[in-house]
């Protein structure tokens, strides 16, 4: 069986998927068949099921894609039609629009396309997290820490930054990419594994380089689930600095957020 | 010198941060071309005569190499934004340029370190530095820095990070994320697991009480015997006392007060008492009231033992305290014991 259609666009280093992942290879099939069923196709589908079918499935796809968010892997569209809506692929429109104002109304959650070509979604929060409440009960995951000073060093950077930057500030930190570490185990396939799988970062080869080097990015996921002003304020704080200091990074920022609104 | 025109034509095309126009693709370092610094696209005409002369293009040429080779070896020192090391590089490598032969693998070069300073200014704004960024997290993490350390060479790996610092920079992180909360069963899913444990344990439980059982009687007996055997002693030994006593003397009547009290210790006179209600149970004393009312103490005769007898039983609780013990010393004017402890017994056998 040959893996074909890798993850997007991602110089990933990952070369085995997991078992779990195997089922994705038909997902060429399965994706064509989704594409513009004509209106009488979906009529006659919507004919043929009872509306309580119908309710069913969707039921299915939204307890589908919680499920597959426990991990915050991108969810493809590929998967949910294979393995939740198959016979029911005609009303596939209908169905993910329920879903989606399910997930909005029900859960306070949007589902969001993070890759328009190749049809990969992830769940984020619609609720602003408001500072001063607690976001949860659970003692902090330190592995978003981690993420947030890797992020942070990127967006401050300009966007792009070459992996050495990441290994020695985090060797600042005393997180040593060489060692174990007491929270995170190995960091680096925490880093270069995880984190890129999840779609938080990018870990890109840059070219004509000898010996071979990488720099590192925002993911589609951090596009869209990070903000990018939250960030800058947060910097602000630890440098006692305001963020207008950083005159280009708050550029960006203010401009992210408009157009995210 | 039709090579030199041309050169000249592709090279103004591109563009360099240095001060020099820019001029030349490659070009072999000992091919001298013509540079037009300030005389622009000068061409043949701006041949100098020094140009001709070997000797002349050969210590430019020897320049060129010390100049390459010093912004090589010093790139690092270079790229610092906190000097301006390639300035002065540039503004050398100019006078030389108008001097004579134009190096291209110095000006690919200078080029090169110039595009990369250049990225690493902000027009405006702030600059960014990692290493400050890497301090500040480390304060909020709640580092206690060793003062002590004065000749660290790193500089920050000294110090003490509590074992919740990434949790703490977490939570704050958090806040700059919308991330959907994972979604888990509040109750979990439905498992026939509990029957095995339960057996296991049970099983365990049996085996030690058995064990324990078989020894606590052995540990007892040791217990009550030894117990047995110093009362008894003792009590034996006040029941000799007494009879010794009364030996002496058989008429005049023993107080039980001056019997069982020991001036010198209250715990000693509670223990008479105790022993010698043994003597009174047993039928081998008795106690009974003089003339005054005061209670006397005498051993039975051998013959008038009678177990069960028709002799009136009494019981009474008899009750002493430190106070009422030394009310009774002096009432009675008690000098020594007349029971001997058992050291002084020892010492006198």
């Amino acid at each position: 069986m040959s893996q074909r259609k890798r993850v997007a666009a991602v110089g990933s280093q990952t070369k085995h998927f997991r078992r779990s992942q195997q089922v994705v290879l038909d997902e060429d099939d399965g994706d064509m068949s989704l594409t513009q069923p004509t209106s009488s196709q979906v009529q006659k589908a919507r004919e043929n099921f009872t509306p309580v079918q119908v309710d069913r499935k969707v039921a299915e796809v939204v307890q589908f894609i919680l499920i597959k968010d426990q991990k915050k892997i991108p969810i493809r569209r590929a998967d949910i039609a294979k393995h939740v809506i198959k016979e029911y692929k005609a009303l596939y429109q209908d169905i993910m629009k329920r879903a989606d104002r399910t997930f909005e109304q029900v859960f306070g959650l949007k589902l969001v396309e993070i890759d328009s070509k190749n049809h990969i979604y992830i769940l984020v929060n619609k609720l602003q997290p408001v500072p001063g409440e607690p976001i949860s009960m659970c003692p902090g995951n330190p592995k978003t820490g981690l993420l947030f000073v890797i992020l942070s060093i990127i967006f401050m950077k300009g966007g792009t930054v070459k992996e050495n930057v990441v290994w020695n500030t985090l060797k600042k930190l005393r997180v040593d990419v060489g060692e174990k570490h007491e929270d995170f185990g190995d960091v680096k396939k925490v880093i270069i594994d995880e984190f890129v799988r999840q779609k938080y970062l990018e870990y890109v080869r840059i070219p004509h380089t000898d010996p071979l080097e990488f720099e590192f990015r925002w993911g589609q996921r951090a596009e869209k689930e990070v903000s990018k002003m939250k960030v800058l304020e947060f910097i602000g704080e630890l440098h006692n600095q305001e963020p207008q200091s950083w005159t280009q990074q708050y550029r960006e920022a203010t401009s992210v957020e408009t157009s995210q609104r | 010198m039709s090579d030199s025109r041309r050169r000249v034509s592709r090279g103004s095309q591109e563009e360099s941060a240095s001060h020099a126009n820019g001029m030349g693709g490659r070009s072999r370092p000992d091919r001298a071309a013509d540079t037009g610094d300030e005389d622009d696209g000068a061409g043949p005409s701006g041949i100098h005569e020094e140009d001709d002369d070997p000797a002349r293009r050969r210590e430019i040429r020897s320049q060129y190499r010390d100049l390459i080779n010093s912004v090589q070896q010093n790139r690092e020192d270079m790229l610092n934004p906190a000097n301006n090391k390639l300035i002065d590089v540039l503004e050398e490598f100019v006078h030389i340029a108008r001097e004579a032969a134009l190096d291209a693998q110095l000006l690919v070069l200078a080029t090169d370190l110039g595009r990369e300073k250049a990225s690493q200014l902000h027009a405006e704004g702030s600059s960014f530095d990692p290493s400050a960024f890497a301090e500040h997290l480390l304060s909020f993490m709640g580092l206690n820095r060793l003062e002590e350390e004065e000749d660290d060479q790193d500089g920050c790996l000294y110090g003490y990070l509590p074992p919740d610092a990434w949790q703490r920079l977490s939570k704050r992180a958090e806040y700059c994320f919308r991330t959907a909360p994972s979604f888990h069963y509040m109750l979990g899913s439905f498992l026939a697991e509990p029957p095995p444990p339960r057996q296991r344990v049970e099983r365990q439980r049996k085996a030690p009480s058995k064990e324990a059982k078989r020894m606590m009687p052995t540990q007892l007996k040791k217990m009550e015997e030894s117990h047995q055997e110093a009362t008894e002693k003792e009590v034996e030994r006040i029941l000799g006392c007494l009879q010794s006593y009364y030996s002496d003397d058989p008429q005049s009547p023993i107080s039980y007060y001056e019997f069982v009290v020991d001036p010198a210790s209250f715990s000693r006179t509670v223990e008479n008492i105790f022993h010698t209600s043994f003597l009174i149970r047993d039928g081998l004393a008795r106690i009974y009231l003089d003339d005054s009312k005061l209670p006397c103490i005498a051993p039975v005769e051998e013959g008038e033992v009678e177990p069960g007898g028709a002799a009136a039983r009494h019981q009474c609780v008899i009750s002493v305290s430190p106070a009422s013990w030394r009310e009774i010393i002096e009432a009675f004017e008690i000098k020594e014991a007349l029971i001997p402890t058992p050291k002084t017994l020892t010492q006198e056998n």
